[in-house]
């Protein structure tokens, strides 16, 4: 079943390391994905370049504080400045990740699974509402990696994000990785997680490396994507149709002319599928 | 569990000294076919840690350069328990790093290590300072002559002034350099060293005491550009207006003042 949103095409990561060269050498990319905390900041380089790279490319904002599961109450200091940025740069649309990253008073930095629970999906469907009504566009939210699960799940993580889009209005990026790193994890089938979303919310996807230990997978995204998650990523955009796809690196950062290569492998794969993909009605 | 203790309970995992989990938690959890739930939570807890001291490496590699790798781990290990982060960008993280150094080093140690720290901490603070509207060399060749008596600046939004007892500046240089380390030693008198950015560029310069002085008096006490002279003409007697001069094009050029509103 189709997705409802027409895909930008093929985008990548917007990096310090690359700030130069895209501007010097306007590359073949589609759009451009903004950590969205990088640039609240009040000036400098970054803000300057973010700007100048406005101007040329499209962008979407992608956060990584929401913390949008979390025990606390939403921090309505760092939405509206996430909705100033916005204004701003006017990206096609605003993420985050389904997780919780701050605790009792700390910042924990980092994508904390929930457990998946009635309680737990009605918590975060009404912030979700919250943040929507704030930021005047729908949240697309992203699934994330994980390395253990509650024993209280009522949901499977899939089932979760159905019930979740419903309640919300949410929208959804789909990480092809992480869904790969979490179904050898877990051990559940990562192509029964895909084809059981709502196909019709998934607004964008990811592609992205992680390290293989033999008995599990992290996810680091600081490697090339590899082979599995390739294969997924085609089952899944023959699913989908068309889907703005977004290649992320966030550590080991290779020349960009690496990841333009890689990009490419995505863009002619995508053309591969699409091209005998029905046209549907 | 309830929702807000099961996160409270796994955010303790995390912020603890060691990456075994209470025994009541981790039974709240499940893993996988190969992996247990002993080995998921220590990714957690060491990825928390390890994600963290990396910005800390990143924001203060003169001081990771000048410990080594270990002393600079249990150093920031010691840190980030005592202070674990309270911001939702890790680009504050590191906002109190040079008085725990203070706190919790020997005051022979500690007391240059905190100032190369906050060093470092100037250019983090320089690099995303508000641009604010620093003069410039057509704004003072466009002045009227009679506003000149009356010219009064402030410091420009990026400029950090730094009062440095070590010679803090020569060993941050030498980490950049990656050269060998000068040995840690006291300046008498103290130097002012600014840290600021200019064009999107950071810079820093060490200034002389008289010059320190001068820009002080301008740009903080609010000496006038007359009352300017008028303190300089006791050292430099008729060569007053020129020093002043010489040094205020050389401030305006760098980028370090705006006009204060008269």
């Amino acid at each position: 079943m189709p997705t409802s949103f027409s895909s930008l095409g093929y985008g990548l990561g917007l990096r310090n390391e690359y700030y130069e060269q895209i501007l010097a050498q306007s590359p073949a990319v589609d759009w451009f994905e903004v950590i969205s905390e990088n640039y609240l900041v009040q000036g400098g380089k970054a803000l300057y370049y973010l700007d100048a790279i406005a101007e040329r490319y499209p962008l979407v904002m992608h956060g990584v504080s929401l913390s949008i599961g979390g025990p606390h109450a939403l921090d309505t200091d760092y939405l509206k400045q996430i909705k100033q940025l916005a204004e701003r740069i006017q990206p096609a649309w605003v993420s985050d990740h389904l997780c919780w990253s701050r605790g009792s008073a700390h910042q924990l930095h980092d994508l904390l699974p929930l457990p998946y629970t009635e309680e737990s999906l009605y918590h975060v469907a009404a912030r979700v509402r919250q943040v929507q009504d704030v930021l005047q566009r729908p949240l697309v939210l992203e699934n994330v990696s994980s390395y253990v699960r509650s024993k209280a799940d009522e949901f499977t993580e899939w089932e979760f994000l159905n019930a979740l889009a419903h309640l919300s209005g949410c929208q959804l990026l789909l990480d092809v990785n992480n869904v790969y790193v979490s179904s050898r994890n877990h051990g559940f089938d990562a192509w029964t997680f895909i084809r059981n979303l709502p196909s019709e919310s998934i607004r964008q996807l990811h592609l992205a490396g992680h390290m293989d230990y033999g008995d599990y997978v992290v996810d680091t995204h600081d490697h090339p994507v590899c082979d599995p998650v390739w294969a997924l990523y085609q089952q899944t955009l023959e699913y989908l149709g068309p889907v703005s796809t977004l290649l992320e690196r966030d550590d080991h950062f290779p020349p960009f002319e690496e990841l333009l290569t890689e990009l490419s492998k995505a863009r002619e794969l995508g053309a591969t599928v699409l091209a005998r993909r029905p046209l549907c009605a | 569990m309830r929702l807000t203790d099961w996160q409270l309970a796994f955010e303790q995992h995390l912020l603890a000294d060691t990456p075994s989990a209470r025994s009541d938690f981790a039974a709240t959890l499940l893993g996988g076919p190969t992996l247990d739930v002993d080995t998921g939570l220590a990714i957690y807890h060491n990825a928390y840690l390890s994600r963290l001291q990396e910005v800390l490496r990143h924001d203060f590699s003169a001081v990771l350069y000048w410990l080594g790798d270990d002393e600079f781990a249990a150093l920031t290990e010691a840190y980030l328990r005592r202070y674990p982060s309270a911001h939702y960008s890790l680009r504050w993280l590191g906002e109190r790093f040079p008085a725990f150094i203070l706190e919790h080093l020997v005051a022979e140690q500690s007391a240059p290590l905190a100032e190369l720290a906050r060093l470092e901490w100037a250019f983090t603070l320089a690099f995303d300072a508000p641009q604010g509207e620093p003069l410039t060399l057509n704004d003072m060749a466009s002045l009227p002559p009679e506003a000149w008596p009356v010219l009064q600046v402030s410091l420009a939004p990026t400029v950090q002034p730094l009062l440095c007892q070590f010679n803090s500046v020569a060993i941050w240089r030498a980490s950049k350099d990656e050269s060998d380390f000068p040995d840690s030693q006291a300046l008498a008198p103290a130097q002012t060293c600014l840290v600021w950015r200019h064009q999107n560029v950071c810079h820093y310069r060490s200034l002389e005491p008289a010059e320190a002085s001068a820009l002080t008096g301008m740009a903080t006490t609010g000496w006038s550009f007359a009352e300017l002279c008028a303190e300089l003409a006791v050292t430099h007697a008729e060569g007053a207006p020129l020093q002043a001069v010489t040094w205020l094009k050389q401030w305006v050029q760098d980028g370090l003042l705006e006009r204060r509103a008269p």
